[in-house]
């Protein structure tokens, strides 16, 4: 009952991420769209671990499957942080670069 | 008839600063910018492939080492190059068609922009000198955020201010992994790092190699418009106008695909290489699909869906197989038609509307059922809908990583055509098929001709390369089969 409640709370969310305007039904069809297309596309993208190891690929996509579907609704979070802010940009171009950095100082070994 | 081949970069880089000088002639500047646009699908045409050497300076064999240096400027022409550069001649020619045929008065520096992007990107595909490849990014970076400021569109100047902002943080850091490699071998000529690279003289493994890899794929996250700068991306193609964001995108691509090419000659010996752009590339079209589901601007939503196709080309480079290759290099090819079909068709209902919010438009169908029928197919060959373009690319793709055993991406990529398609089912009820709002007011005027005319054009074009695939993909099969 408890995630059936969180499933519903998530659609009243939906429409403080069409405010001001109003909110119709196919706008909220296609937040719960991008809200499902995400859960799913980001587990599943988890699954290519395998390839390092399945253990963690298990539970990699285990543990992202239950942060990702307890913290719904996801997508107004992620449309906050991807807005037209030139702080968020910069933030992210600088996080970035730190992965690139990690990759090439730990991937630089799979040479 | 090689001595074309720099005349591909002449012609439009001269056609710009000749209308920027000239420009107060109004009537000879717009006959004189047509006349050029004109020119710039046929030169490519007519060109037979081969390399020009600027200055002269052929090759020179080195007897002891049997090593061939490149002392020029180099500009390869291929069947790759020549595609791509037709398709962006005319594609600048619709855009500079549908311009001239808008405005009363026309405006010398927004042509000047228009013909200089075009002349960086053909430059960029061509050349074979990385550095020279990286002056004509910047002009190019210089020339999209002119395009964007120069439109009459609100907040388009921050937005292009924002896009120079981050220009500043991507294209030095580039410099720095191009200087690292000119360090590293003592030349910018691609053909030379390549060949030192192959032949051992560059350790693979060396901390500054790697390091070179690391700061050029920064900088070509943004210039491609990959996360973290798909935001940016997006939204500068939904302040240009429509007609320039047709241009922007496909500079986006061309941009994208011609650093790849490079890097991939040069660091494909790196497993972490290809890795890196897989990831990047289904975080592209993750993000870029999910967002494009919660825009009400239709603009911005056109603009998010290019950066998510953007990862199906970084998909095909990414798994990195001759078929897999020559599926991202067909998928660019389309998206570069079909994202401009619909930046150009979208365009024509803001012109008639004024309109870019779509919970407020409604019944468009019956103003304008041309241009909503014309759309409608590009929405559906974006999505992968047979027996369209995009179909034919999107099934090479997922072809290409079942190959490579990775049936995990081919369910994302069937995942994100369909997610694609549910955003134009969307979007075309909203504006065309449901009731036209009481307080819509549709202003009387028809869809300009020219607009019309570009957009038969292009869809001409997806409907042909869906059925007949093979006119290109042999070719760049072909051309990809060369570097690897």
């Amino acid at each position: 009952m408890k995630l059936y409640d969180q499933i519903f709370d998530v659609v009243k969310q939906f429409k403080k991420l069409f405010s001001p305007g109003p909110v119709t039904n196919a706008d909220v069809s296609g937040s719960i769209t991008a809200e499902i297309f995400l859960i799913v596309s980001l587990i599943l993208a988890t699954v290519l671990l395998r390839h390092v190891s399945v253990l963690l690929a298990g539970l990699v996509a285990l543990i992202l499957a239950i942060v990702l579907i307890s913290n719904i609704p996801l997508i107004p979070k992620f449309k906050i942080e991807q807005e037209d802010s030139l702080e968020k940009m910069l933030f992210y171009a600088v996080v970035t670069l730190s992965i690139i950095v990690v990759f090439m100082y730990w991937g630089g070994t799979l040479v | 008839m090689n001595e074309l081949i720099p005349l591909m970069v002449i012609v439009p880089l001269m056609a710009a600063l000749i209308i920027s000088a000239f420009s107060k002639f109004n009537k000879a500047t717009k006959i004189f910018a047509f006349v050029v646009a004109i020119c710039l699908p046929l030169i490519p045409i007519l060109s037979n492939y081969g390399l020009h050497y600027f200055g002269g300076y052929a090759p020179i064999l080195d007897n002891v080492t049997n090593v061939v240096y490149h002392p020029a400027i180099t500009y390869s022409f291929t069947f790759l190059q020549q595609i791509f550069i037709a398709m962006i001649g005319l594609l600048t020619f619709l855009v500079i068609f549908i311009y001239l045929t808008k405005y009363r008065e026309v405006s010398g520096p927004y042509l000047f922009l228009l013909f200089l992007g075009t002349a960086a990107v053909t430059a960029m595909l061509l050349t074979d000198d990385i550095f020279h490849m990286f002056v004509f990014f910047e002009i190019l970076a210089l020339a999209q955020v002119g395009i964007v400021a120069a439109s009459s569109i609100d907040y388009s100047y921050e937005m292009a201010l924002k896009y120079m902002i981050l220009g500043s943080i991507g294209s030095p850091i580039m410099l720095l992994g191009i200087g690292f490699l000119l360090a590293l071998t003592g030349s910018v000529n691609i053909t030379d790092i390549v060949a030192a690279v192959h032949n051992g003289l560059v350790d693979a493994s060396s901390p500054v190699f790697l390091t070179s890899l690391g700061l050029i794929f920064f900088g070509w996250l943004y210039a491609s418009g990959l996360p973290p700068f798909h935001t940016i991306k997006s939204g500068i193609y939904s302040k240009a106008e429509p007609h320039g964001a047709a241009l922007l995108q496909s500079f986006t691509v061309i941009s994208m695909i011609s650093i790849v090419l490079i890097m991939f000659r040069i660091y494909s010996s790196l497993p972490i290489f290809e890795v890196l752009i897989v990831f990047f590339s289904i975080l592209a079209m993750i993000l870029g699909v999910s967002l494009a589901l919660t825009q009400t601007d239709f603009r911005r939503m056109i603009g998010f869906l290019a950066v998510g196709e953007l990862g199906f080309i970084g998909l095909g480079i990414g798994l990195g197989t001759q078929y897999a290759i020559t599926a991202g290099l067909f998928q660019a090819l389309n998206e570069i038609i079909i994202t401009a079909l619909l930046f150009i068709g979208f365009g024509a209902i803001v012109d008639a509307t004024n309109e870019v919010d779509t919970r407020k438009l409604g019944g468009l169908l019956a103003y304008h059922p041309k241009v909503s029928l014309m759309l409608l197919i590009a929405g559906l060959a974006m999505a992968g809908v047979p027996p369209l373009s995009g179909f034919q690319s999107k099934l090479m793709l997922v072809q290409a990583s079942l190959n490579c055993g990775f049936p995990e991406i081919s369910i994302l990529a069937i995942m994100v055509s369909i997610a694609t398609f549910v955003v134009f089912v969307k979007t075309f009820y909203v504006m065309f098929l449901r009731p036209k709002p009481q307080d819509l007011e549709v202003e009387g005027k028809d869809v300009p001709r020219a607009m019309i005319f570009a957009m038969g054009v292009l869809l001409l074009l997806v409907i042909v390369l869906g059925i007949f695939p093979d006119v290109v993909v042999n070719g760049i099969s072909n051309f990809v089969g060369g570097i690897l």
